[in-house]
């Protein structure tokens, strides 16, 4: 379609469900021109949220325990079937046994140069919404220094002190504040003075705030 | 007192200044979880509030289509019927009503409110490759790849691009398919009579 935006993808699609052996959907996230686009989808439907860069409040990164767990699950399992393979006295048999326990600690290996996991959420003023694409640290700064860059060109920048001014409780002046002063007046057709007083509806329009 | 809220997504509560914005990772001040928090300007914008149509005042002037007792101030870019504050939903700078608003998303008119679509050359090719694992469902499964195929030629694929490929495809096997059990009719058949 000719009036669709362009996408750039983010991450790569990756189930919602930590069994993602025993589920169909996934999640996958991609960049457009003013938002960005979370796609869940099951293979023949697609779900889309869209988060508009003006919109999104915060992005919350949790590191996890998984991957230690995960490599400690695998690499005992490889050593597991590499003890039962050593004491196999058939050589095919510990030849099959130690070619699935160098598969197990293959995938100890990427699972630990893949780094710490996370869970990722972002933040507007209506949802946190978790964003399971987001699975590993790396993965997860990598999209914040593409994010970054384009949240701040549609809402500005924050400076250190606001922050501290913000978090402290003052009464800080936010960068979005001097914008609504500067918002034209409103012109209401009849104030309610007026009307309360008895001038009836024929006063002429008045300029409130 | 702050109006933003900006919980811990481990112990929920509320963050500290001390965790925001690093450029590495910094525990939370109750659980310790480790966290990552960048945040930007609109966590702490004021939510604005709702506009109220104003009450129309003279007879001639405009009145919303929806509230006759209130007064127009837009028109719907979709319908073109006259609204009030209360009615004028803005979408990235065009004016609708709700009814056109509702209606647009669910026909896929507005597509910067979609949400959801059918990928109807995933289900074409599910239907062609997926039951050749079982050759005799194909009989039935074949005709229906090859009319999801061509039925839905033109309907929308998935919003990120993505080329006709899966329907290319689905129509090649079940035309394979079809052909196959065409040519097995036929040699059964001959060989009967």
């Amino acid at each position: 379609m000719a009036d669709e935006p362009r996408y750039k993808r983010l991450t790569r699609a990756r189930s919602r469900s930590r069994f993602a052996v025993v589920s169909a959907g996934n999640s996958s996230l991609w960049l457009g021109p003013d938002h960005l686009l979370c796609i869940d989808s099951t293979g023949f439907t697609e779900h889309y949220k869209r988060f508009s860069f003006r919109d999104i409040q915060a992005l919350i990164v949790r590191k996890t325990d998984g991957y230690k767990y995960w490599s400690l699950a695998l690499g005992m399992v490889g050593v597991f079937l590499a003890i039962i393979g050593a004491f196999t006295g058939d050589r095919v048999g510990s030849l099959v046994l130690f070619s699935i326990a160098a598969f197990f600690s293959l995938c100890m290996l990427l699972n630990l140069a893949l780094g710490p996991t996370t869970v990722c959420y972002l933040q507007t003023a209506v949802q946190i919404e978790l964003l399971p694409s987001i699975h590993r640290l790396r993965k997860a700064r990598k999209v914040i220094n593409i994010l970054r860059p384009l949240i701040a060109s549609a809402q500005g920048e924050l400076a250190p002190e606001e922050i501290a001014a913000r978090f402290s409780g003052t009464t800080a002046q936010t960068a979005q504040e001097p914008a609504v002063a500067d918002a034209p007046p409103v012109i209401s057709p009849v104030a309610p003075t007026a009307r309360d007083s008895g001038e009836g509806t024929n006063v002429p329009p008045r300029i409130v705030s | 007192m702050s109006s933003f809220q900006l919980l811990c997504p481990k112990c929920r509560i509320p963050l500290r200044e001390s965790v925001i914005n690093r450029t590495e990772l910094a525990p939370c001040t109750v659980c310790a979880a480790p966290l990552q928090v960048e945040i930007f300007p609109a966590l702490f914008r004021p939510i604005q509030t709702g506009r109220s149509g104003e009450a129309v005042l003279v007879e001639t002037e405009s009145s919303c289509f929806y509230h006759p007792q209130k007064k127009a101030v837009m028109h719907c870019e979709g319908c073109g019927r006259f609204l009030c504050a209360l009615c004028d939903c803005e979408l990235h700078g065009q004016h609708y009503c709700p009814q056109c608003l509702e209606s647009g998303k669910k026909k896929g008119k507005i597509k910067s409110i979609e949400n959801e679509r059918t990928l109807y050359d995933s289900i074409a090719l599910g239907l062609a490759v997926a039951p050749l694992l079982l050759f005799y469902v194909t009989f039935l499964t074949a005709p229906m790849a090859l009319y999801v195929a061509i039925r839905y030629w033109k309907a929308p694929r998935s919003i990120v691009h993505r080329t006709r490929i899966r329907l290319v495809l689905a129509l090649i096997f079940a035309s394979l398919q079809i052909a196959g059990w065409v040519v097995a009719v036929i040699m059964i058949t001959g060989s009967h009579g």
